[in-house]
């Protein structure tokens, strides 16, 4: 009990060093970025200041101060939970993050929903037709799809769905004045979801589809035929039980990974989402946002791989306490 | 009798395997093996075989004992420091499987002479591509295989390459771990008997790691048994072979099938339960060179 | 009845550089009860034979002509599918490999449940529990309730290979085909899990297909022997037969190349040369070029089997009434 407990402290422990350093080095690049910080605070008006009102903004916005000083004072807020001001929004980041995390989560997490269950059921189909026309189709299709940009798919689709057939808005996450509409939430979702899931989902598919037809390919599946199990039984069965732990950890692995393709959907799309907001953000030097929106990613990429090792941990006979009856050590004669 | 090349003693080596618990490959192993000799080592898998060789070639650190090569302690890093050049041209190794062992990117000519080229040797032939034909020549490869490539090669052919690239920095000391397991039968014979025609022009020692045990009383001068990790018996072969004294020898030698089916309708397994191996106990000199483990 | 017979059945492969002959015109039966041991080096052909009898070869590899029976039932005409309803049943199959013919991700007791299943699909689970616990025992496995949880990477190598052996009985085969069972254990457990196979004969009454490269494995286990070389059964007849009273130059030269028979001092016997490819393979008697015994109409004329008694035969032509007469190697014990 004691044991784990000293475990889990460990882990907590390395979590909050990694986002300690996280910070520390946005903080570094992003200063080093050519820029002025003035500008998302006062807009077009930051031209027109003397160097008297300059020295007055960047004191009120604590500018002024040494850069290991300001990180310290952001830092000491940042553990008290106050994590300062949106230079843009003029408001408290935390609160703007809030009002934004919502979308994301649902763009995201419906994206990331479909994908989880839509790769196997290509994987599975691809494998149980190899080489015949089915898994060729597939393959074809994933190929070029895969391979045109997220940003150019979201245009291709606006300029046919929204502007030449007009049957689905495109941009925005619901139209003004209907924000509790589920419908019109939904109309809007249609088209960066398609997105998002067209430009993850071969990935996926792939890689379970390999994954199989390595295992296809063992000797138990050769027992498992000999004893008469039928072919498709063998698939199921087996193989995908097999390749379950790892194409599970490895999908907690990419949770990060598709959250940032909706990053560049949302912006495309004008989605009211964390995307726009991080590239705005990162644009126009909005130092307290940029920070938070950093360590929320880096919080959320731990966190998934965490749990991605816990699953394969949980999932996997092999992984859990090795012991063998002969007690004999592997890779000797 | 000849001088003492490699003595090893109470060599022991423990692999951690989770936090605390660790598997004892090797425990208190004694032996040692003289100037121009075959020494087998023989042991079920898991006995600690091809532990105690990787120890040997120093790839793995052993969790205590000493090992003495040439007066050379190479437990010891000060001077294993001082004699590398010594320790890495006179020591070589040959694996079991040479598929995996050998650089499937590089010809087979390259493969043979990479040692000297490491240690900058410069071939009296002239160029190494005469060293490699000449090398190629003595292992019985033909060299129009010197411009091929590993995985386009037999398997009697890659063992054969491993041997002659072994041996172009002309070693003291070979250690070959279970070299022909993986080989057909009748390629195993050719194996064999390069390594004794070899053995006798060349004159190195040999560590010949085996399960075979008709191959080690054919090949090997002295053979030592390994059980759970403990030396149980050393001795001469045909004094093993016929007078083995310790209950593991018994049973390691009464396993082998042979190819006589009368007799193996009869043979009767013996059996030696590895647990009853005493914690403790010591080498003693039953006969002149007969070395049995007793317990303390 | 032959409970199996094998009639000129061949089986290539098509490869990039053409076609691969692997099993050529190969014939032979198989009685009830008895074990037949297929002896060869790597690439003879003795797996490819095995796998093409249970029609378990790769989509590379067409059967070319011959013609299989099992128990009366012309299997080489029957379409996959019911192929597919007698594999278990009626013929089943063992690996050399034993840590991966197991999946290793289910416990050893449920994929024996798994095989038992198949063709039981309707039992009930207490019954499919005892029938498993019940193949455990048989298959010399101890503490069979204890070990039903385990995974594969639990168990030692021998004990995986007696876990792979009850899956292949799981539902009574009357035949059984083992590839190498025994090829990456040690020479005690490949003692035992020879005698299982030969106790299992006893106490089933099961038919054995026993493919091995090892002499001493095959003399251990084997009623009757077929040497393969090259894709061909070279010779084939009783085990004492073949160790005792061999007739093929083949034969004689694996014998001759083990260590076992060799005196110390002594060079062992190699068989010069390698196996000849089986892409366009040599008019002749394949083993020809690495013969001594060689005649000039081995290069030109493969053999035909030559009766030696009504157990034994064999393919070379020194068995030919005109051939010149040799002093064999071996011979005169078997028929002493």
């Amino acid at each position: 009990m004691r044991h784990t407990a000293l475990l889990w402290a460990k882990k907590l422990l390395i979590f909050l060093a990694g986002l300690l350093v996280l910070s520390l080095a946005v903080f570094c690049v992003s200063h080093a970025a050519p820029g002025d910080a003035l500008t998302a605070y006062y807009g077009e008006r930051t031209e027109k200041m003397t160097p008297d009102e300059r020295a007055a903004a960047e004191i009120r916005l604590g500018l002024d101060k040494p850069l290991p000083v300001q990180y310290a004072r952001w830092l000491s807020g940042a553990l008290r939970g106050e994590f300062g001001i949106s230079f843009m929004y003029k408001t408290d980041v935390l609160s703007l993050l809030r009002s934004r995390l919502g979308n994301t989560l649902i763009l995201g997490g419906a994206g990331f929903a479909l994908i989880l269950v839509l790769a196997p059921l290509l994987g599975i189909l691809c494998a149980r037709f190899e080489g015949r026309w089915p898994d060729r189709f597939i393959c074809r299709l994933g190929a070029v799809s895969g391979c045109i940009p997220e940003f150019w798919l979201s245009l291709l689709l606006i300029a046919l769905f929204s502007v030449t057939l007009r049957l689905l808005p495109g941009s925005g996450a619901y139209c003004a004045g209907k924000s509790g509409e589920l419908a019109d939430r939904l109309e809007h979702l249609v088209l960066p979801l398609t997105v998002v899931v067209l430009s993850h989902l071969w990935y996926y598919a792939y890689l379970v589809r390999s994954r199989l037809l390595d295992e296809v390919r063992k000797d138990y599946v050769l027992l498992a035929k000999s004893t008469g199990l039928k072919p498709r039984s063998i698939l199921f069965r087996h193989c995908l039980r097999n390749i379950m732990p790892s194409y599970l950890s490895l999908m907690a692995i990419s949770v990060p990974h598709i959250l940032g393709g909706t990053y560049i959907v949302e912006a495309v799309f004008s989605y009211p989402g964390l995307g726009a907001l991080s590239y705005e953000s990162a644009r126009y030097k909005d130092y307290n946002l940029l920070m938070l929106l950093c360590l929320l990613s880096g919080a959320a990429v731990m966190l998934c791989s965490a749990l991605a090792q816990a699953i394969s941990r949980r999932l996997d006979p092999r992984m859990k306490g090795d012991f063998s009856l002969d007690g004999e050590v592997q890779n000797d004669g | 009798m000849p001088e003492i090349l490699l003595d090893v003693r109470s060599l022991t080596h423990r692999y951690a395997i989770t936090g605390k618990s660790t598997l004892t490959a090797l425990d208190g192993v004694t032996f040692q093996i003289r100037r121009g000799e075959i020494f087998g080592l023989v042991g079920q898998s898991g006995s600690g075989k091809s532990t105690a060789a990787r120890c040997i070639m120093n790839l793995l650190r052993p969790t205590g004992g000493k090992l003495l090569y040439k007066g050379v302690d190479l437990l010891d890093p000060k001077q294993r420091r001082a004699n590398r050049k010594m320790l890495q041209t006179t020591r070589q190794l040959i694996f079991q499987d040479s598929g995996s062992s050998l650089n499937p990117r590089m010809t087979l000519a390259e493969i043979i002479t990479e040692p000297m080229a490491i240690h900058r040797v410069k071939s009296p032939r002239g160029s190494m591509r005469a060293e490699a034909e000449l090398r190629a020549k003595s292992v019985g490869l033909s060299p129009s295989c010197l411009d091929r490539f590993p995985p386009e090669l037999s398997g009697g052919q890659r063992q054969r390459a491993a041997i002659a690239r072994a041996l172009c920095m002309e070693p003291e000391l070979l250690i070959a771990d279970e070299p022909v397991a993986s080989l057909d039968v009748s390629v195993q014979a050719q194996i064999l008997n390069l390594f004794r025609h070899l053995q006798e022009r060349h004159g190195f020692s040999l560590l010949f790691i085996a399960h075979d045990m008709s191959a080690v009383r054919w090949l090997c001068s002295r053979v030592g048994v390994l059980c759970r990790g403990r030396l149980v018996e050393a001795a001469p072969v045909p004094e093993l072979f016929e007078n083995p004294l310790h209950p593991c020898t018994r049973a390691l030698l009464s396993s082998v099938p042979l190819p006589d089916p009368r007799r193996e309708r009869e043979r009767q397994l013996e059996h030696f339960d590895a647990d009853t191996l005493p914690s403790a106990g010591t080498l003693y000199e039953a006969s002149p060179d007969h070395f049995v483990l007793k317990e303390d | 009845m032959p409970l199996l017979e094998v009639k000129n059945l061949s089986v290539s492969f098509d490869t990039p550089r053409g076609e691969l002959q692997a099993v050529r015109d190969v014939s032979f039966s198989l009685g009830e009860g008895e074990i037949l041991a297929i002896a060869g080096e790597s690439g003879c052909g003795k797996s490819v034979l095995c796998k093409a009898i249970t029609r378990l070869l790769p989509d590379t590899a067409r059967i070319k002509g011959g013609s299989v029976t099992i128990d009366g039932l012309t299997l080489s005409s029957l379409p996959e599918r019911k192929v597919q309803k007698l594999r278990g049943k009626l013929f089943s199959m063992v690996f050399q490999d034993a840590m991966s013919a197991l999946n290793p991700s289910l416990s050893i007791g449920a994929q024996i449940a798994g095989a038992v299943r198949v063709h039981s699909p309707r039992m009930k689970r207490a019954a499919v529990r005892a029938r498993v616990l019940e193949l455990l025992g048989l298959v010399g496995i101890g503490r069979a309730a204890d070990m039903y949880a385990l995974y594969p990477h639990n168990l030692s190598g021998g004990q995986r290979q007696r876990v792979v052996t009850a899956v292949a009985l799981a539902s009574g085969p009357r035949l059984l085909f083992a590839d190498e069972p025994t090829t990456a254990l040690d020479a005690g457990l490949q003692t035992q899990i020879l005698d299982l196979l030969r106790d299992i004969r006893q106490s089933l009454g099961t038919s054995t297909v026993l493919i091995s490269h090892d002499l001493g494995a095959v003399a251990r286990a084997a009623d009757r022997v077929a040497v393969m070389y090259a894709g061909k059964i070279v010779e084939i007849g009783t085990a004492e037969d073949i160790f005792y009273d061999p007739r093929h130059p083949y034969t004689w030269s694996l014998l001759l190349s083990l260590p076992s028979r060799a005196e110390r001092g002594r060079q062992l016997r190699a068989i010069a040369g390698t196996p000849p490819t089986l892409i366009d393979p040599p008019a002749g008697d394949a083993f020809a070029p690495r013969n001594p015994w060689a005649l000039e109409i081995d290069y030109e004329q493969a053999p035909p089997m030559f009766r030696v008694t009504d157990t034994h035969s064999a393919a070379t032509w020194l068995l030919d009434p005109r051939a010149p007469k040799i002093t064999p190697p071996f011979g005169g014990e078997g028929h002493a």
